[in-house]
Formats: structure tokens, C-alpha cells, sequence
């Protein structure tokens, strides 16, 4: 699944260390989603996207 | 999860998964075991405790086989120094074990006799010792070369 979870954290400056902490998620599953290659639930998109500041359309509703 | 299993489960979710993935496949796998064994049985007599044995030994190296290939156990090292650190970490504690068993071994099976017995519990702790550090170096490397990926 596409995501834009990767450029809002780096936007934000935050680490994938520091993301995966405040989620609840280890490191690898955040890069495992940034990467589209784990479809996350969504509890744990709702977490990231309430971490990021973001809804769950912008950070991973795709558009054509 | 509500459900008794949520307890031997990893807190992450992915893991959770692959966890979950790797215990089913094990159980499914136990289970068609058991099954041929059964089949088998009515031909030829069998000793019980080889085959609990086996089937036992099955399902775990199964399992943590699995666990080990995926990668999923060291979830943060993915840049050369954290999997140096690691590995060293690794190394110190396999050693550790190793010296530990030596040390209670005979504490608990009695005091050895001669030279004898000590070479053979020093053979079967130095053996442990191996198997717990290549167990762990592969779990490393395959962890480490996964995180590199997404880092």
C-alpha cells in the first residue's frame, strides 16, 4: 500500500526510532510500512497519523 | 487479542503476525505429522517415546527456524556499528552461557568423576554454546540486512 507516512515524518524531522516509540510499533515496522511492503491496522494507522498531525486521508489515501 | 496466546506474543504488531504465522504453520504441519504417523502405525510398531520425541523436535525447529530466517528479532540494527555492537553482545553472552552451564552442571547432575566426565560436559556445554551463538549471528545478520533495506 502506498503510503506518504516516509516524507511527512521526514518533513517533520522525526526519527523512524522515534515514530516506532510513540506508536507502540518497533523500528522495522515502521520502515516495513514507509515502504509499503506491511499494511498496518487501523489502530496503528491512526496512531501514526494522530503522531504525524495528520488524517488518515493524507497520510494514506491514494490518488490517481 | 483476547486469547491465552496473546501471552508467548510480541507486543508489535507485525510481529505479532509473523508470529502467529509461523505457530499455525508449525501446528498444520505437527498436525499431518501426527497423521501419516497414525497411517504408519497401523503397519509397523513404533516406540512411543522416539515419536513424541520427534514430533516435539519438529514443531519447535519449525518454528523458531522460521523466527530466526525472517529477521524479525533484532528490529533496531540497521547501520555496521549497531551490528558490531550486537554481534559483540552476542559473542559475550554465548560465552557467558557456556562458562554458566560448566559451573551448574555439576552442581546439579553430581560432581563428575574423572577426566572423562568432564571432557564430555565440557563438549556438550561448548556445543550448547555454539548452537546459541550461531542461532543468534543468523537472527542478526538476517535482521540487519532486512533493516538496512528500510532505514
Amino acid at each position: 500500500m502506498k503510503n506518504r507516512v516516509k516524507i511527512t515524518r521526514m518533513d517533520l524531522a522525526i526519527t523512524q526510532e522515534q515514530l516506532a516509540k510513540s506508536v507502540g510499533a518497533t523500528r522495522q515496522t515502521i520502515g516495513l510500512i514507509e515502504k509499503g511492503e506491511y499494511n498496518p491496522s487501523l489502530h496503528l494507522c491512526m496512531a501514526i497519523a494522530r503522531e504525524l498531525g495528520k488524517t488518515l486521508d493524507e497520510l494514506f489515501w491514494e490518488v490517481e | 487479542m483476547k486469547s491465552w496466546i496473546a501471552v508467548l506474543l510480541p507486543d508489535d504488531e507485525y510481529k505479532e503476525k509473523k508470529m502467529l504465522q509461523f505457530l499455525s504453520e508449525g501446528a498444520i504441519l505437527l498436525f499431518l505429522s501426527l497423521l501419516a504417523t497414525l497411517i504408519f502405525s497401523r503397519f509397523t510398531s513404533l516406540d512411543t517415546e522416539t515419536v513424541l520425541f520427534l514430533h516435539a523436535a519438529l514443531f519447535v525447529v519449525y518454528v523458531l527456524g522460521r523466527y530466526i530466517v525472517s529477521g524479525i528479532e533484532f528490529t533496531s540494527i540497521a547501520t555496521e556499528q549497531e551490528y558490531r555492537k550486537e554481534l559483540k553482545s552476542i559473542v559475550i553472552k554465548s560465552a557467558g552461557f557456556t562458562l554458566m552451564f560448566n559451573l551448574v552442571y555439576p552442581l546439579i547432575s553430581g560432581w563428575p568423576a574423572g577426566a572423562g566426565e568432564w571432557f564430555s560436559i565440557l563438549g556438550l556445554s561448548s556445543l550448547a554454546g555454539l548452537m546459541m551463538f550461531f542461532i543468534n549471528y543468523i537472527s542478526l545478520k538476517r535482521s540487519y540486512g532486512k533493516n538496512k533495506e528500510l532505514a
